[in-house]
Order: structure tokens, then sequence, then C-alpha cells
């Protein structure tokens, strides 16, 4: 406990830096205005500043305080565009369009985004809370890892990567399986012999992470709007004056505190981020209203819009966990966070809180600074964001292009690269058609070395004997949790039909 | 029948690439029992049945999308390769107040709209990338050599 309260002090004292503290400022605003603007997700909003955010040559950690901050900020302002223009900006933001923008019609919009911030606050809370406790008892944990474990602990991460994500489990172990083959590019760190760089000097140093993230994202997005460009712009519905009342929020007490702590569990599960947590609150709370009230679900019941929101904040907190503890990323965003994280040298893991502490607390000082000036800038400036709504598709898609250019030119500055990222935009935007979610993919790609380095490593220690993989404990349990969460929702499933058949 | 298409795609691919691994990848010498060629194989020997799965259970919703939008979208895309090959010769300023403009055109925004989105754009960004965040742009070589010239013609 005394180790917990003087790493906080050591984040509150990094992140209270008046230049840190108003870098969480501008992140969480510049994330609100990204993550407003329709079609842009939190994912691609993150993807495109990254760039931007390392050219500024900031130190690691006020970078990725800004880096969280964006990534926050833009959860957040997806529910904009979900509540007022039933346009969900990713996948996390679907349920809330269920009730939200039911709400909105009828005339409450003023309630549902004020509802809307109020739960997410709490969610979010919660889980840094959850975060400050569980992260460096994980971490001590962690760090008893041997390679073999590590390998084990991977394999878990992408069974419940493959299990939860996407639609098809066959198709998001094939994206994983292409971020990890990305990554083979390049000269291997042991023996330096370079594998698929077909002699091409640009390749040496493998594809840099900067690229695909932009590539796939940023660029795909993009093809993905010309693709659904519609004539003139959307319909925005007016945000009236309507509030969100204590007694409102005292209502729906159990169900935020509910959501909270299912959304924080499923951020932790690596792998899997905000959009099946939010399906699974949903979900959730609609069993629990009983038949009655569950008929009001999707036609605008208050207790719909406030489980997503709570349970994809704090799912969105519960993500960073295995990402700062284990340097494993529990989403898709994180996954560029990762990234980010990488790129100034730091490598996230069990050692990080102990030898980097000015970072890892650092970093979660200033997502309670964050959760408070999300709530401060989202009640009085929401009529401002919802504004932003409104930006025709045509301005829109052209600066997004312009964004990613000079992201990428900035860091890597060969034009090359800009080449390189337009044909991973298309390629990207052919798996997104094709139904691949691209946060496997990424996170293969971010994961690949790692996972190879260790399972190396582990087979250096036995000699080459397989064997070692499943020697001790620690391993044996990961690999039975990664065999119980690919089957249990098969067999969950099975059994299910079988009682609905049996009535 | 996409699925398909591109499953067959991504089999020629992996086929490639693993017979690169189980060919042409080896180290001239190492202590370890695990050379650099066998994590590309492992990879390789688990994304083949993948495919070949999507291959035989394809999913996918028709590939919806009108001879128009793919029009668009190739026009999109040729766009975005002239605008990463004009990059550094016209620079930064040049290059983005034509892309700015030309796609804001093509995809349906009033022309005076366009014009001063691109101008605006490439200026105004210009000018608070390099002066104020200290990013590092092209210049253009086409401006570098006006510049020259006319310093050296005032000369």
């Amino acid at each position: 406990m005394d180790a917990i309260l003087s790493g906080l002090a050591t984040g509150f004292s990094v992140a209270l830096d008046p230049f840190n503290l108003m870098l969480v400022l501008v992140g969480c605003f510049l994330g609100t205005l990204i993550g407003a603007l329709p079609g842009l997700g939190p994912i691609n909003g993150v993807a495109n500043l990254l760039p931007i955010a390392y050219g500024l040559k900031f130190p690691p950690e006020s970078a990725l305080i800004l880096l969280a901050g964006i990534y926050y900020g833009a959860e957040y302002g997806g529910r904009i565009s979900s509540i007022l223009l039933n346009v969900p900006g990713d996948a996390s933001a679907v349920m809330t369009t269920l009730d939200g923008h039911p709400m909105a019609l009828r005339g409450e919009a003023g309630k549902a985004l004020s509802t809307f911030a109020v739960a997410s606050f709490i969610g979010g809370t919660i889980a840094v809370v959850l975060m400050t406790l569980f992260g460096p008892l994980l971490a001590s944990v962690a760090v008893g890892f041997s390679p073999a474990n590590y390998v084990a602990l991977m394999v878990f991460a992408f069974a419940s990567l493959a299990s939860l994500v996407g639609k098809s489990t066959v198709k998001t172990l094939l994206g994983a399986l292409i971020g990890l083959m990305l990554a083979t590019i390049g000269i291997d760190a042991n023996t330096g012999v370079p594998r698929y760089t077909f002699g091409i000097p640009d390749l040496l140093a493998g594809i840099d992470f900067l690229i695909v993230v932009v590539g796939l994202f940023g660029m795909a997005e993009l093809i993905h709007l010309v693709e659904q460009q519609v004539k003139g712009t959307l319909k925005s519905l007016p945000v009236d004056k309507s509030f969100v009342q204590v007694s409102d929020i005292i209502k729906l007490r159990w169900t935020i505190l509910r959501s909270s702590f299912i959304g924080f569990i499923i951020g932790v599960l690596p792998g899997t981020g905000a959009s099946v947590a939010s399906a699974v609150a949903y979900g959730t709370e609609k069993r629990l209203a009983g038949p009655e009230e569950a008929k009001s679900f999707g036609t605008g019941n208050i207790r719909g819009l406030a489980a997503p929101e709570a349970a994809n904040n704090a799912a969105a907190g519960g993500a960073m966990v295995p990402m700062l503890t284990l340097g494993i990323p529990g989403s898709g965003t994180t996954a560029i966070l990762l990234g980010a994280l990488l790129m100034f040298n730091v490598q996230p893991g069990p050692l990080l809180f102990t030898q980097k502490p000015e970072i890892a607390w650092g970093l979660v000082a200033s997502m309670y600074i964050g959760n408070v000036a999300l709530l401060v800038i989202n009640l009085p400036l929401v009529g401002l964001f919802a504004r932003l709504l409104t930006i025709p598709q045509h301005y829109l898609t052209p600066l997004i292009a312009i964004l990613a250019f000079i992201g990428i030119y900035t860091i890597v500055g060969n034009p090359h690269d800009l080449f390189l990222i337009t044909a991973l935009g298309i390629f990207g935007w052919f798996l997104r058609k094709l139904e691949f979610s691209l946060a496997p993919v990424i996170l293969g790609f971010v994961l690949g070395s790692l996972f190879e380095n260790n399972l190396r490593q582990a087979l250096s220690i036995s000699g080459g004997d397989w064997a070692i993989l499943t020697e001790d404990g620690t391993s044996i349990v990961l690999y039975i949790l990664a065999f119980a969460v690919v089957f249990a929702p098969i067999w969950l499933s099975r059994r299910a039909r079988r009682a609905a058949a049996a009535q | 029948m996409a699925d398909r298409l591109f499953a067959s795609f991504l089999l020629i691919v992996t086929l490639a690439y693993a017979y690169i691994a189980w060919t042409l990848i080896e180290a001239p010498f190492q202590y370890d029992p695990l050379g650099p060629e066998s994590w590309p194989r492992i990879l390789a020997a688990a994304a083949i049945p993948c495919i070949l799965y999507v291959f035989w259970r394809p999913d996918a919703e028709p590939f919806a999308v009108t001879k128009y939008t793919w029009f668009r979208i190739a026009v999109m895309v040729v766009l975005l390769f002239a605008y990463a090959e004009l990059y550094e010769p016209l620079g930064f300023i040049i290059s983005t107040i034509l892309f700015g403009t030309i796609v804001a055109l093509s995809l349906g925004a009033p022309r005076f709209g366009a014009l001063a989105f691109g101008v605006g754009i490439g200026v105004f960004g210009y000018l608070l990338c390099v002066t104020l965040m200290g990013l590092n742009l092209p210049e253009g070589d086409i401006v570098e050599a006006a510049i020259e010239i006319f310093n050296g013609g005032a000369e």
C-alpha cells in the first residue's frame, strides 16, 4: 500500500507539472474533437496524431500523457456523434446509439449527453482506482515470468483475441497472423540475417510501426469515407436544455457500478477492448432489467445508455493494465500506445513501475486528471463539439490524408513511405470490407518480436526441448485459460440452443 | 466470392512466404536451437489452415461496391499517389493546395470553398507545423530553386 501511495505521489508530481497538465487538457480536448468528427474513432485519432506527437520531441512521459489524453478524449467524443447523429465512431460506440439516439430524438439530447458524461466519468475513475491497486500487484507477479511463461501468455492473449473480437474467430486469428508476418520483415536481431527484405535497403530495419498504424487505420479509414460518401451533410439533432438530475444518477448507481466492473475486467483481458465490454454490459443490464423493462431497451432507456458508457470507459482504463505491467496491450488502441512507448525506447513490462516510475505512475495520475478534465470539458462544451459534427465530409476526407502525410513525412522523412501508407491503406480497406477486424493485425505486429524472442529464448534455455513450454504451473494455467476462453463461448451457445430447443 | 478471391491472394503470398522461410533464410552459423527461419515457418504453418478455412467457408457479405464507387476510390488512390509523388518536388504548400482543392472538389465541395480549404490548409498547415511546432516538412525543390533565382536576380 505504501508503495502505491508513494508511486501515486510520484505520478501526480509528474502529471501536475504545468506543462504536462496542459498536455492532459490539450489531449483530452483534441481527442474529444477528433472523436466527435463523424466516422473517426479513437483508434484512427490516436493513429493519425501519434507521428505528430512523436515529432514534437517531448520527453517520453509527456508525449505519452498527451496520447493517453487523446485516447480518452476520443472515446468520449465518439459518443457525441453516436447520440446526435446515430453514426457510431467505432465498434464500441454501437451500443451507445441503441438508446442514446432514441433519447435525443425524444428531445432529451442534453439529458442523454450529460448522463453519458457522468457514467463515463464514474466508469473511468473506477477503472483508474482498480488499476492503481492491481497494476503494481500484477507487475510484481509478472516479474518472475520466464520466457516460457511469456509464450503461454501470448498464446492466451491471441486466444482471447480470436474468441472475443470480431465476427469470425478464424478471420481474427488470420488477421493477427498477418500482423505477426509483417513483423518478421527486416533484419533478425539475433543472427543478423535479413528476412523478406528482397534486397531493398529501406526494409532492412523492418517496416516502421507508424507506417503500419497510419496506413491500416488512417488511410483505410479515408478510403472507407470515400466509399461511404453521402451527398450533403448529415443532419445533427439539436442539443436542448434538458440535463441529467442527481436523482437519475442515484437511480442508476448499481447499473453504473456493475458495468464499470464488467468493463474493467474485460478491458484487462489481453486483446479485448471497449467494444466487447460495452456489448457485454448492455446485454447484462438488459437481462437484469426483467422482461417488462427489457422491452424499453433500444427505445431510449437511460439504463441502456449508462451501462455501455460506464463499461466502455472502464475498459479503456482496464486495457492499460496489461499494457503497462506485462507489455501486452489490452486493445487495438493500447497496442498503438505500446508501439509509441517502444518508439521512445521504453520497454513496458513488469519492471516499468520500478524502473521508470515517472512514466508508469505519471500516466496513471494523468488518467485521474484526464477523467475530471473530460467531465469539465464535456458538460459545458458539448454544444461546441456538436457543431463539429456538421463538418462536411468533403473537407474531412482530404484533411485525414494531409494529417497522415505530415505525420509520416516528419518522422520518417522518406517520400517512399508515403506510397507505402497508401498501399497499406488499400490493403486495410479490403480487410475491413471482408469483415476482418484491424485491431488484431496491429496487435500481432506489435507483439511479433516479443513473441518470437521469448520462444527462442525459452528453447535456448532448454537446449531445443519444446517441453519447456508446458513445464511449470503458471504456463499450464495460462494454457488452460486460453483453452477455456476459446471453447467456453462455443459451449455456452450450444447449451443455450439446447435449452431453447427443450422449451 | 470476394472472400475467396482475397483468400487466394493471401494463400499465394503465404506460400511464397513459406517457400522463402524453408529455402532461402538461413543463418551462416548459430548457437540457438531456433534460427531466424523457424518463426516464419511456424507462422506460415498456422496461417495456411486459416486461409483454407476462409476459402472453404467464406462468410463475408457480397462485395456490394458499385462501379461508380470503384471509380471514385480509384480516383482517390491516384490522387494520393500523385500527392506522394509531388510532395518533395513541389513542397508541402503547393502540393497540399493542389491536393486539398482537387479532393474537396471531386467529393462535391463548392468551388470557392474547396479553393479556400486547400489554400488555408496548405499555408496555415505549413506555418503551424514548421514555425510553431518545429516539424520538418518539405519546402520543395521548385520553391527552393525559385527563391534562389529570385535572390540571385535581386543582387
